[in-house]
């Protein structure tokens, strides 16, 4: 048996895990278009900001591939794949043949596609590449701006005002983070960014980019003109899925996979940002790209590789992050109430940037946004991740006191649910 | 031995430890490894039961401000969990005083068979000072009318009671100012539990100052009147030299122990054990005699008022017994540890109750009523004797250690033994301090605590004091510790003391550590400490003097209340282990803090008691230059 | 609770546990499920854990020995993943010394003792410490017979 991983970040190294769990021998060959070894892409914000040192966010100890018996080659980008033969076709002309197939090639940011988008000065937020060159061009500027009021943007924004810089973030929607949370939420959070010494501009989108090689001037849609040495464009990403272009695997949003996270071609499987998977929130296909659900997703398609067994039960849109010491979380579907969907809110102090919301959809939770009282906030992602009727708890839901006891009964057993005894020795109660 | 000499510096200890250990019977010391981790929220005073919406417990690690359910902050849970614990000590101590006042004026009318005035120049000095007509009376009548006054101190409403006034007169001032001055024993008691009801006082502050007015009524109140009475009815105490520690047991004679704290029936005994009739049963029996020994406070009454030798303190109660010698033992009221009964089952040992306050499941009671005392005293020892056939010849262990000691000091006696019989004062105290041959006064008192190395905290704070010439008084466990560490010898002065001190005790011919009684005769230290003060040249108040208290090894609720009125007369008073209030910041910082400021006095908590002991010396060395005393004779 | 909170301490003693900066966080927190019903909530230790996948800087992982889902704090960024997806909501938030920041703590099941600090605070022995098969015979034994059993106090 000889596995082939496409990818070496969260899912192709979660994958690399999967297997060994299963199969402890056989092959196992990582292919990776960059050079590093693998790093926490989630941690690049925490190395622009300053907080962590390029060698502290490594994902795994530099032997892990020696441990795993792992063939790890790096810099060498995958053109195509040949199912019928087994084998995927590097950039050089070369291939590699393999018996069961792991596509994890991840996502780019999203460009603008406006006029001197090339320019050096102006980078994604995504890779430790992206980091080395904001950090280098950040020395010589004392302010940058950033396109993008999600979190990819907002990451952005605190990161390089850790480092001293002065920040203005242009959104060209009407408010911060338009498709993750309500405006109250987003209003909170937009004025802690403010208290922290971060501008923000709403409605204005970027039009060109001018410079001589280096960008040295924006040009907005609003026709004012904003002279800038640093550009950060954190408008999102897109799944990496050229690679399959001419192969027979379906793509959608990203690689289709079923709920082994197998793609249509027996063998050939895909996890993390490129694949798209069930989200559990909404029930139909989508990409979510998250570093938790790639490295859940690489797991189990790792032991999927070696057995076919392991039931992926879905996606969820899921995001937390600490800005300025102000702790941040939405899950699920977070935004304004649509029809058939209500809100519970809890004591709310938005002046002292303390918020909780949850979603509802019927009986289900749907979602929740929380500021700063994240404490148990992982007992919502369990009830929406289990569909569960939660008519007997609601009026306790967005209470403070609210804790797993109190709905131990609903997640018991549920699919999906996995909770279980350490074989080494755990506490259990004993009525 | 490991475990055991870790348990006890005193050797006779660790070897009944390892006698206890042998015959699987558990001791206090077992019974507190069993109960650890102890509970978190006790420890720290922030679980408050006082109603049935609770338990209620704040949880000390949370950053959120918590109350309990109807409001009460950490604070106020705190404050009157401590108050509540002055207010049973207060109340020990005072029922004690009470039952002493019983007695007297069971005396007075006539109506007892045992008990008479046998210091009537006290008799005396207390009626003048209650205003009891003198003239032409008999010291029955005196008696008698004294005996309805001392009870009026109990159930006193309104107004002032009178021992308080004894104390310096700007500190009476300041209580008046302050309106801690006690009312009544009972009142103050009775208002401790009302404040500390559900909904009543939740100002900290407001119940602490109450809680010090309680203790006041126990030291200047319910405890002095129980010393008080007590001199009058049993003799005022002389110095008298004994033995201690479990080696005074005897192996041929009939061993009864008196345990407990009251001299009523333990000081009737005296006269039975040494009744012709009583050895003569005895030697019928087998014996060579009769042997009575004392435990805890009984035996210092009966000690320093008859040279009865002391079998050992607190945490010597079971090992008494471990013996196999003791033929019975005779116990009242107060650190009675019910664990007792267990062990004299497992020995031929008798254990009589006697108190209607003290009953035992399945331990003989022969309850002690004052009008008949010597004939329940006699019965009682009868059953000590008819039991001594029943001993284990080899199951006996007796410690073949004790020590010599003298005991038997009072405020007023020390006069005698300062001033000499002809020129009776305080003077030549006053002048050692002032002249700096003497560094100061400390009080070292208080219990065992198996948390705490059984006599470590008390000998080695002791030993470190008087080292650096403070003149050391002792009372309760405290002294027995001492006294069975060789420490209550005047030789003692020569081996320990400093220079200074070591002067004085040869000149004078006393121990550096001065034995004055049991733990209500903490009385007498306050007024020493008053007559200081009197006898002029170190300041007006009982906070102007280079004095300092410490109970390094308590654990009784009366130590919490004796500890209260210590401070909030005026003296800074060291603690061995914490009290049950550092779950709150400001309870702890009122009294550990801002308690100074108020009533002259605060707590300092140290487990070591070498630091503690040069806490307390740092102490007296500020009073001493506040008073611009001449620096110390011999650095 | 409390004996947990001490056990996180730096100074490992209640008395002065308490005045830390920052406090110690007790990982251990006893709730109610249903009125009267006190629910003792700690990490579960999971077979295969929500945390792991979420934690972002590789700083939580599963010991392959022990079996014991550990956090290394040093490499905590406080990104707050492992607490949004925990679903028994026993991640805590702790204070770094001298307001460095804040990072997410989580139970180790006191690796360093015997017992854990908790199990050897319960009083009513609603807590155990064992191998699982052992708990499980434990169960329906008396309380002395437990502690035999699991040799826990």
């Amino acid at each position: 048996m000889c596995y082939l991983i496409v990818g070496n970040c969260a899912a192709g190294i979660n994958a690399v895990e999967g297997i060994r769990k299963l199969d402890t021998n056989s092959k196992i060959t990582v292919i990776s278009d960059e050079n590093s070894p693998v790093y926490c892409r989630s941690l690049i914000t925490d190395y622009v900001a300053g907080t962590r040192k390029k060698e502290d966010i490594l994902y795994r100890e530099k032997d892990f591939y020696e441990k795993n018996k792992v063939d790890l080659i790096l810099g060498e980008t995958v053109k195509g794949i040949d199912v019928s033969k087994k084998e995927v076709i590097l950039q050089k002309g070369n291939s590699l043949s393999y018996n069961k197939l792991l596509i994890a090639s991840g996502a780019s940011s999203k460009p603008l596609r406006i006029k001197g988008e090339e320019k050096y000065g102006v980078f994604g937020f995504r890779t430790l590449h992206d980091a080395e060159e904001i950090i280098k061009t950040g020395e010589k500027t004392g302010k940058a701006v950033v396109f993008g009021g999600g979190l990819i943007g907002l990451k952005a924004a605190y990161a390089l005002k850790k480092r001293g810089l002065d920040v203005l973030v242009i959104v060209k929607s009407s408010r911060l983070l338009s498709r993750t949370v309500n405006a109250e939420a987003a209003g909170i959070l937009g004025n802690w960014f403010k208290e922290n010494g971060i501008s923000i501009r709403t409605g204005i989108g970027p039009q060109e980019f001018s410079g001589n090689g280096e960008i040295e001037e924006v040009l907005l849609d609003n026709g004012e003109k904003i002279s800038v040495k640093l550009v950060i464009v954190g408008k999102g990403v897109m799944p990496n899925i050229s690679l399959v272009k001419d192969s027979p695997v379906k793509t959608h949003w990203g690689i289709i996979t079923d709920e082994f996270l197998q793609t249509n071609v027996e063998g050939v499987f895909a996890a993390g940002d490129v694949a798209e998977t069930t989200d559990m929130v909404t029930g139909t296909g989508a990409v979510n790209a998250l570093w938790t659900a790639a490295c859940e997703q690489g797991r189990i398609a790792g032991m999927n590789m070696v057995r076919k067994d392991k039931k992926y039960p879905g996606s969820i849109g899921a995001n937390s992050a600490d800005f300025f010491g102000l702790p941040f979380m939405s899950v699920g579907y977070a935004g304004e109430i649509k029809e058939g969907y209500e809100e519970l809110t809890g004591s709310n102090n938005p002046k002292e940037y303390s918020y909780k919301r949850i979603v509802l959809k019927g009986n289900r939770l749907v979602g929740f946004t929380t500021i700063n009282k994240i404490e148990n906030a992982g007992v919502y992602t369990a009830l929406i991740r289990n569909k569960a009727d939660i008519s007997s708890i609601r009026d306790i839901l967005p209470e403070d006191y609210f804790d797993y006891p109190k709905v131990k009964d609903l997640l018991k057993g549920k699919e999906g649910f996995r909770e279980s005894i350490s074989p080494q020795g755990e506490i259990i109660r004993i009525a | 031995m490991d475990k055991t000499k870790e348990r006890s510096i005193d050797k006779t200890t660790q070897d009944m430890l390892q006698r206890a250990k042998e015959m699987n019977i558990p001791t206090a010391w077992d019974r507190l490894e069993s109960m650890l981790p102890q509970c978190g929220f006790g420890q720290l005073g922030i679980c408050c039961r006082n109603c049935e919406m609770g338990p209620c417990k704040i949880n000390p690690f949370s950053v959120k401000e918590q109350t309990g359910i109807c409001g009460a902050s950490a604070d106020t849970i705190v404050a009157r969990n401590f108050i509540r614990m002055i207010a049973g000590g207060a109340a020990a101590h005072s029922d004690h005083g009470r039952d002493i006042i019983h007695a007297f004026m069971l005396a007075a009318q006539g109506k007892t068979d045992a008990y008479g005035i046998k210091d009537e120049v006290k008799l005396k000095v207390l009626a003048r000072e209650y205003k009891v007509k003198i003239d032409g009376r008999e010291n029955n009548e005196i008696a008698a009318e004294l005996a309805d006054k001392f009870f009026l101190e109990f159930g006193r409403q309104y107004g002032e009671m009178n021992p308080p006034r004894r104390a310096p007169e700007k500190r009476v001032k300041l209580w008046r100012k302050l309106g801690i001055i006690p009312r009544g024993v009972d009142r103050e008691i009775v208002e401790t539990m009302h404040r500390t009801v559900m909904g009543v006082d939740n100002d900290y502050k407001n119940i602490l100052m109450h809680g010090f007015r309680t203790a006041l009524a126990d030291g200047w109140g319910g405890s002095m009147i129980a010393t008080d009475l007590s001199d009058v009815l049993f003799k005022s105490p002389e110095p008298i030299t004994a033995k201690s520690n479990l080696g005074v047991l005897s192996r041929d004679e009939v061993n009864v122990v008196v345990h407990g704290h009251e001299p009523t029936l333990s000081d009737v005994v005296v006269d039975a054990v040494r009744s012709p009739e009583m050895i003569a049963l005895a030697k019928k029996k087998g014996a060579k005699g009769i042997n009575l020994v004392g435990m805890c406070c009984t035996s210092s009454e009966i000690l320093m008022r008859h040279g009865i030798p002391v079998a050992g303190n607190f945490l010597q109660q079971e090992l008494a017994i471990l013996t196999g010698a003791v033929d019975l033992m005779m116990v009242d009221v107060q650190c009675i540890m019910p664990a007792l009964s267990g062990v004299a089952s497992a020995f031929h040992t008798k254990l009589v109750t006697t108190s209607p306050k003290n009953k035992a499941p399945g331990v003989t009671h022969v309850e002690f009523k004052a009008e008949k005392a010597y004939e329940i005293a006699k019965e009682i020892v009868k059953m000590a004797i008819e039991n001594f056939p029943n001993r284990n010849g080899n199951g006996i262990h007796i410690p073949d250690k004790s020590e010599d000691l003298v005991a038997g000091f009072t405020a007023e006696n020390i006069y005698n033994f300062l001033g000499g019989a002809y020129r009776a004062t305080y003077r030549p105290l006053n002048d050692a301090i002032i002249q700096g041959r003497i560094r100061g006064l400390a009080g070292v008192v208080g219990c065992n605590n198996p948390k705490i190395k059984h006599n470590y905290g008390h000998i080695e704070m002791a030993k470190e004091l008087i080292k650096n010439d403070v003149l050391v008084v002792v009372t309760g466990c405290s002294a027995i510790a001492d006294s069975e560490a060789g420490l209550l010898q005047p030789e003692a002065a020569v081996k320990y003391a400093g220079k200074g001190l070591r002067e004085i005790c040869e000149a004078v011919g006393i121990p550096p550590i001065l034995h004055v009684g049991s733990c209500v005769d903490n009385s007498r230290i306050l007024i020493a400490l008053t007559n200081v003060i009197r006898e002029g040249g170190l300041g007006e108040d009982i906070s102007d003097l280079p004095v300092a208290g410490a109970a390094p090894e308590w654990m009784s609720e009366k130590a919490v209340s004796i500890a209260s009125y210590f401070i909030a007369s005026g003296v800074l008073t060291v603690l061995g282990s914490p009290f049950q209030i550092l779950g709150s910041k400001k309870v702890t910082n009122f009294l550990c803090n801002e308690a100074e400021d108020i009533v002259g006095g605060k707590f300092v908590f140290e487990g070591d008691p070498v630091k503690a002991a040069h806490i307390m010396i740092d102490h007296i060395d500020k009073k001493r230059k506040a008073l611009k005393l001449k620096p110390m004779m011999y650095r | 609770m409390i004996a947990c909170a001490v056990e996180q301490s730096s100074t490992g003693e209640l008395f002065k546990a308490i005045s830390e900066t920052p406090l110690p966080v007790s990982l251990i927190e006893v709730t109610t499920a249903k009125e009267g019903e006190s629910f003792p909530l700690q990490c579960r230790h999971c077979e295969e854990p929500y945390c792991i996948d979420a934690c972002i800087a590789g700083a939580i992982r599963k010991d392959p020995e022990t079996g014991l889902v550990l956090s290394d704090e040093e490499k905590c960024v406080g990104c707050w993943m492992c607490v949004m997806t925990c679903p028994f909501g026993v991640i805590r938030v702790s204070l770094l010394p001298d307001k460095k920041g804040k990072i997410a703590v989580k139970c180790d099941l006191c690796q360093d003792r015997k017992i854990p600090a908790c199990v050897e605070a319960c009083y009513t022995g609603a807590l155990l410490f064992g191998e699982v098969e052992d708990l499980i015979r434990a169960v329906n034994k008396s309380k002395e017979d437990r502690d035999v059993l699991l040799n826990s106090r």
